[in-house]
């Protein structure tokens, strides 16, 4: 069991305020990503849940128990950092055990939980060697192994897969999501890597200077962003935004001295609103090359300037500009090549899934 | 072409000759202290101070060591050896053991005002050891340790905490401060992670701990001279008393036999531990 509440936590060193009013309810079993910029307060919140850092103020709860003042190794924590962490003179199995010894679990039971960890991450060839001996993917495994064999309420996990090279990443990646699956243990995760956020999570909390943007599931994060910073933030490449003026109810877009207009979901809001100027957010995959089986009011063909195009191998990025801001659209790798040679071609803007912002606040608008 | 070599060559043979005359200026006194400790006196009177030895005479040294007279005793240096043995090793295991608990507590647990705690026990490192004299001799008065050897190991304790905090400290500063959360999170408290992380990873700092403490407390005279009583006088006293103490001609041998006695530990210290010292720095370096 490990189910998680925090409740107006915040916390200042000095005169600065890192936490500034921290709510969130993690259910049990619940796989938490907390992400964010650098800076965004999401480490001092995992610090605070793990009691290495004392917070200012509010309490946190693990099943109802309020643990706000305990000390770590009361809270039946355990966490899995940057930088591993492991104990430099101890061997592989005595890292694993160590936290089972300091609590004066009988030998028998401990040889047995390490040998068990042993085998679920496929380390029980490297026991016997030292931290230094063992390549990063596998140090990676023994400080997961150090923190399994404790089998406790929590697991932390801070950035963990930060120092590994991009392929042995996304192996790890899947090996933690197939370990929680199996393990059912609640995990709060904190990264600043938008993809690893989005397909580890069972719910996204996105922070920023000290606050929750938003607090929900992937789909809802990437499709229903709360506000610019969140739909900025998730998604690569990110989403386009484009200050448009207000006609009615539709948007104006201007491409090479021509004016289009753009219906938009909400258009009836706008009106109502009485804006001058609105940004649009529109993902890069809803701007394609045209596609003849997607029909409806919110679909628009739109000439681009072609600037530069990036192959990425499964599809192409190709860059132009409306109303004076670069635009990036998702071309097939086909029609990218096309519009590489020709330097200019007619895109398909889908608004069925825009969304859009106050172009001082940046809040979301309708929805 | 050929002329840039010919100057590279005298360059280095410039370079070379001034450290054989450096060299030449540390050993040569040593070669002198070695050879006159094996003559008889007669040799020495009538010999040429440079001349070996015709055969190798220890008796000097076991004058030295056991018969030869310090002001009014006449037992040789063996019980001031001892002496200092007595203040030397308490004063070293004390100093160095209070340095590693400061440095681990000033690198790894910060608090408010650890930095200028830390900064009030560096300022001990500069403090001459004269200024401090008759304070001290009062206090040690005033806590019934005048004369006494625990005194003695009070005041080196006390010197020698300054500078093993900085060995440490700096030390442990390098060590990140993850392991200590960890360790937290695996439920050790503040002394078992001290024991089983801290410690085991220490060998190379306190082998530099042990090799300053000895040599600094082993070669002290002034605090031996000014604070010890007749039976509790170092080494280092004894030896200026010896050859001080002179009954009819000065026995040159004897003093030269009793100067390398008293200077033999810390060179052992350095001979025996320096080898750990630098094979614990490198197996550091190349940890990954």
């Amino acid at each position: 069991m490990g189910s998680i509440q925090i409740q107006q936590l915040t916390k200042s060193f000095g005169d600065t305020q890192v936490l500034k009013g921290i709510d969130l309810d993690i259910k049990d079993g619940e796989f938490l990503i907390l992400v964010g910029p650098s800076g965004c307060g999401k480490s001092t919140l995992m610090n605070s849940i793990a009691g290495l850092e004392e917070v200012t103020s509010g309490d946190i709860l693990i099943d109802g128990d309020n643990i706000t003042d305990l000390s770590p190794k009361e809270r039946d924590i355990a966490m899995v950092f940057q930088s591993y962490a492991l104990y430099p003179t101890m061997s592989v199995s005595r890292n694993i055990s160590f936290g089972l010894e300091m609590r004066k679990v009988p030998k028998t039971e401990i040889e047995k939980t390490v040998g068990g960890v042993a085998q679920l991450l496929q380390i029980e060839h490297l026991l016997d060697r030292k931290p230094s001996q063992l390549s990063g993917g596998q140090r990676q495994r023994v400080a997961m192994g150090r923190a399994l064999a404790r089998n406790p309420r929590v697991f932390l996990f801070d950035e963990p897969l930060s120092n590994l090279d991009a392929k042995l990443r996304v192996e790890m990646r899947t090996e933690i999501k197939k370990l929680h699956k199996r393990l059912g243990t609640t995990i709060v995760y904190v990264t600043h890597d938008q993809v690893e956020a989005m397909t580890l999570a069972d719910r996204i909390a996105v922070m920023k200077d000290g606050q929750v943007q938003q607090f929900g599931t992937p789909y809802e994060i990437y499709n229903n962003p709360a506000n610019r910073f969140v739909a900025d933030f998730m998604g690569s490449p990110p989403m386009n935004f484009i200050e448009c003026v207000v006609l009615d109810d539709k948007l104006v877009i201007e491409s090479q001295g021509e004016k289009f207009e753009l219906q938009v979901p909400y258009g009836d809001q706008l009106k109502k609103a009485g804006l001058d100027t609105v940004i649009l957010g529109i993902r890069p995959e809803m701007i394609t090359e045209p596609k003849p089986y997607v029909e409806g009011a919110l679909v628009h063909t739109i000439p681009m300037q072609i600037e530069v195009t990036e192959p990425m191998g499964p599809d192409t990025i190709a860059f132009g500009q409306w109303n004076s801001t670069e635009i990036q659209a998702r071309l097939s790798p086909e029609a990218g090549v096309d519009a590489q040679d020709s330097g200019k071609m007619l895109v398909q803007v889908d608004t069925s899934k825009a969304v859009l912002f106050d172009a001082f606040s940046g809040a979301r608008l309708g929805g | 072409m050929s002329s840039l070599t010919l100057s590279k060559k005298l360059y280095k043979a410039f370079f070379i000759t001034l450290l054989l005359v450096f060299a030449l200026a540390y050993l040569g006194p040593l070669y002198v202290m070695l050879t006159t400790s094996f003559k008889g006196i007669e040799e020495i009177r009538n010999g040429n101070i440079l001349a070996l030895p015709d055969a190798l005479n220890g008796s000097a040294w076991v004058k030295a060591w056991s018969s030869a007279c310090t002001g009014g005793d006449c037992f040789g240096l063996a019980p001031y050896f001892w002496n200092s043995m007595r203040i030397v090793i308490p004063a070293l295991l004390i100093s160095t053991a209070v340095g590693a608990l400061n440095g681990y507590v000033l690198s790894q647990w910060r608090f408010k005002g650890s930095n200028f705690l830390f900064g009030a026990l560096l300022f001990g490192c500069f403090i001459p050891f004269q200024v401090i004299l008759l304070p001290m001799a009062k206090l040690l008065a005033w806590l019934g340790l005048a004369n006494t050897v625990t005194g003695l190991v009070l005041v080196h304790v006390i010197y020698g905490i300054a500078f093993t905090t900085l060995f440490f400290r700096n030390y442990y500063v390098g060590i990140p401060n993850e392991l200590v959360r960890a360790a937290r999170l695996d439920g050790a408290g503040f002394f078992a992670i001290f024991r089983h992380v801290f410690l085991p990873l220490s060998t190379p700092i306190i082998v530099v701990s042990v090799i300053w403490q000895f040599t600094q407390i082993w070669n002290d005279f002034l605090f031996g001279v000014v604070y010890s009583g007749p039976g509790t006088q170092p080494i280092t006293v004894a030896l200026n008393n010896l050859v001080n103490t002179t009954m009819g001609g000065k026995e040159y041998n004897v003093d030269m036999a009793a100067a390398v006695i008293a200077a033999l530990p810390t060179l052992v210290v350095y001979i025996v531990a320096g080898k750990y010292f630098v094979r614990g720095l490198t197996a550091g370096a190349v940890k990954g």
